[in-house]
């Protein structure tokens, strides 16, 4: 169900079982007032037919001929309509508007089988009900009832309970609202925790006596936060006395080889030869121990603190032996807050592989636009392969120029770690073709929020 | 080596692992040193007290008396400078073995032409004498840089060398900021380093000169920018 927020759905469910309930109830008693109501004024139709049936039947008795003037004296009100058939004649008290055409039929067979019989209809389109009332063989007294008025209750009844509907529905939904804002408080807090986590503080934890209802969810969470650091732990520790056993041994090696290169001319010419490459090979090997380190450690948040990148820039042209005429600065603000060892590497990787591999670099860009840290470095290299564009900041992948080169002296970490360096500040790496020629690293870190 | 003019510099090597500590004697000798070994603090410790080195290189995880302990022991009553070398690079240790009072502090495996340019900058160090600079006075602070003295209300302080030039460097500028980095190339020489280096010297520094090391009112941290030396 992504899209449709848990607070939407919940207020949603509140609003339509809400709106079910109460349409159900409005529904259930506007029948059972209806059925009351029509069943009553039925009940009060026939009593009174009955009675004027009486009436009209003495009067009939009396004076054989003169129905209408029977009629006219019955005591009614607007709403009755009392009239006579007689020999299939009709006869009421003023001239038939038609309404005799609304007495169904078989209700006049009903009455001139000598039964009493009722029915609901419309007569000039409106409600009314229909009582018949045999007199004798050839005569039958009916009486119709109009219906409107309590039709008309009917219709604000109707409107009256629909409107109860629409409110308690929306009710509902304000109450699904408030409630699941109440029961997603506590998320709340399990959410800001992760982050928390997430941005390092490894230490953080719930509190389970915060939330009782939810505590099966904190224990549960702070025990994966354990696991995880306790695992995060192992895993560096691990690392941590891979490195130091690879180390040791690492040092023993690169002080002898110093010995040994320093007496190189002493040696006979295969001897040299053999010397001078594992003199070459220790450097490298000792590179490549120093970035998988390097690499083991990238998924520690970077400290960041306030750093002169204009200044360091400068200094890692002149250590990697290039002009520190090279750095361009193109912001009024050259402080930075960043992690400076891994600025400090970041650069000196960049500016090595442009050394190395790029025809050496022809420009260290630092800006700042958009709350991110630009830092570009150019080269007059070859340029990137459009195939390796995507690959090149991967472990272990080197370029077609590297490649070219035997696989060089680099350790294929470098770009790597320049990548990592960069997520670390919440940036990205990227290369791109640099106008007139050569490749143009850009690296984009994230400026701190304050 | 011997029949050469100059007196070479004496440095101690403790190092448990033999190989390790038999290449760098090789490794130090033909950069010029005069080099003795141990393998254990306790040993070397001894070592230092009948024939004082000038310099000691130190690795950290000794068996017995530990690398942190042997740094704490020889910074007693010595201001020789201290090299650390281990394999070990966490914050952690580093930041502790600077607190024991090291004065540098080297990842291995270390090239040798590092681990010389290091140590020659240690030596530097040992003898900034020349040329001679004014004696400096900021209240009841005095800094004697010809004597090598510093002496807080009077009473002499015992500085290490390490800290004692950059004593020295910030009250030359005193009143204006130095960076971090500014401190690591006038103090250790460093291109480009570790500055944590400069924290915890600032640090172990403010402990002997300041009444209240932890509201510092001589030497004061600028956020975002460096350390001053408060006129």
């Amino acid at each position: 169900m992504r899209g449709v927020g848990l607070r939407t759905r919940v207020t949603g469910g509140f609003a339509v079982g809400a709106l079910v309930l109460s349409a159900s109830m409005a529904l259930v008693s506007y029948q059972l007032v209806r059925t009351s109501l029509l069943d009553e004024r039925e009940r009060t139709a026939v009593r009174a037919a009955y009675f004027n049936a009486t009436v009209v039947g003495a009067g009939l008795a009396a004076d054989e001929s003169d129905v209408v003037r029977v009629l006219r004296s019955l005591e009614t009100g607007a709403d009755r309509r009392p009239m006579v058939r007689r020999d299939g004649i009709w006869y009421a008290r003023n001239a038939d508007q038609g309404i005799t055409a609304a007495i169904p039929p078989h209700l006049l067979r009903t009455v001139e089988d000598g039964h009493l019989a009722v029915q609901r209809v419309r007569a000039d389109g409106q409600p009314a009900v229909v009582v018949g009332v045999p007199l004798t063989r050839s005569t039958a007294f009916y009486e119709l009832d109009s219906l409107q008025e309590l039709d008309r209750t009917f219709r604000t009844l109707a409107l009256a309970l629909f409107a109860v509907a629409i409110m308690t529905a929306s009710a509902g939904a304000g109450l699904g609202w408030y409630v699941t804002r109440y029961v997603l408080r506590p998320l709340t807090s399990v959410a800001e925790t992760a982050e928390d986590i997430a941005a390092g503080h490894v230490k953080t934890r719930l509190d389970p006596a915060a939330e009782p209802d939810l505590a099966r969810l904190t224990t549960s969470f702070n025990h994966m936060v354990d696991q995880l650091a306790e695992r995060n732990e192992r895993d560096r520790r691990f690392a941590a006395d891979v490195s130091h056993e690879l180390r040791s041994p690492l040092q023993t090696l690169s002080a002898a080889v110093s010995v040994l290169s320093r007496r190189r001319d002493r040696l006979d010419e295969r001897s040299a030869a053999a010397a001078g490459l594992i003199t070459d090979e220790v450097e490298r090997f000792q590179r490549l121990v120093n970035d998988l380190i390097e690499l083991a450690r990238t998924d520690q948040p970077a400290h960041r603190s306030a750093v002169d990148v204009a200044d360091l820039a400068r200094r890692v042209c002149r250590t990697t032996g290039v002009s520190s005429d090279l750095v361009e600065v193109t912001t009024d603000h050259t402080v930075w807050h960043v992690d400076p060892r891994r600025v400090q590497q970041l650069l000196t990787n960049l500016v090595e592989n442009a050394v190395q591999y790029g025809g050496g670099p022809t420009a260290v860009r630092l800006g700042h636009q958009n709350g991110r840290y630009c830092i570009e470095v150019d080269d007059e290299g070859p340029g990137i392969n459009p195939d390796d564009k995507s690959t090149i900041f991967h472990r272990f992948v080197r370029g077609r120029v590297a490649n070219a080169r035997g696989g060089g002296d680099g350790t294929g970490l470098g770009l790597a770690l320049v990548a990592e360096h960069a997520a670390a500040h919440g940036g990205t790496a990227q290369v791109q073709d640099r106008p007139g020629g050569g490749a143009r690293f850009r690296i984009e870190l994230r400026e701190p929020t304050p | 080596m011997t029949g050469m003019m100059t007196v070479m510099t004496a440095v101690l090597v403790i190092e448990d692992d033999d190989r390790i500590r038999l290449s760098l004697m090789l490794a130090l000798e033909d950069e010029g040193y005069n080099v003795s070994g141990s393998a254990t603090a306790e040993e070397g410790l001894l070592l230092h007290r009948r024939t004082p080195a000038e310099v000691v290189l130190v690795d950290l995880m000794l068996p017995g008396i530990d690398g942190f302990e042997c740094i704490r022991e020889l910074r007693r009553d010595d201001d020789v400078p201290i090299l650390v070398v281990s394999a070990r690079d966490d914050t952690h240790d580093v930041v502790a073995a600077l607190e024991a009072g090291a004065d540098d502090y080297v990842v291995k495996p270390v090239a040798i032409k590092e681990l010389a340019a290091r140590l020659r900058a240690l030596r530097r160090r040992l003898r900034a004498t020349t040329p001679p600079i004014p004696t400096h006075v900021f209240g009841d602070l005095e800094i004697r840089p010809d004597a090598g003295e510093v002496s807080v209300r009077g009473e002499k302080v015992a500085l290490t060398r390490t800290e004692f030039r950059l004593l020295c460097e910030l009250a030359e500028h005193a009143g204006r900021v130095l960076s971090r980095p500014q401190l690591l190339q006038r103090v250790w020489e460093y291109e480009t380093g570790d500055e944590r280096l400069v924290d915890v010297h600032v640090g172990r520094l403010r402990h002997k000169i300041e009444d209240d090391p932890g509201a510092p009112r001589r030497l004061v941290t600028v956020r975002g920018m460096g350390y001053k030396l408060q006129r």
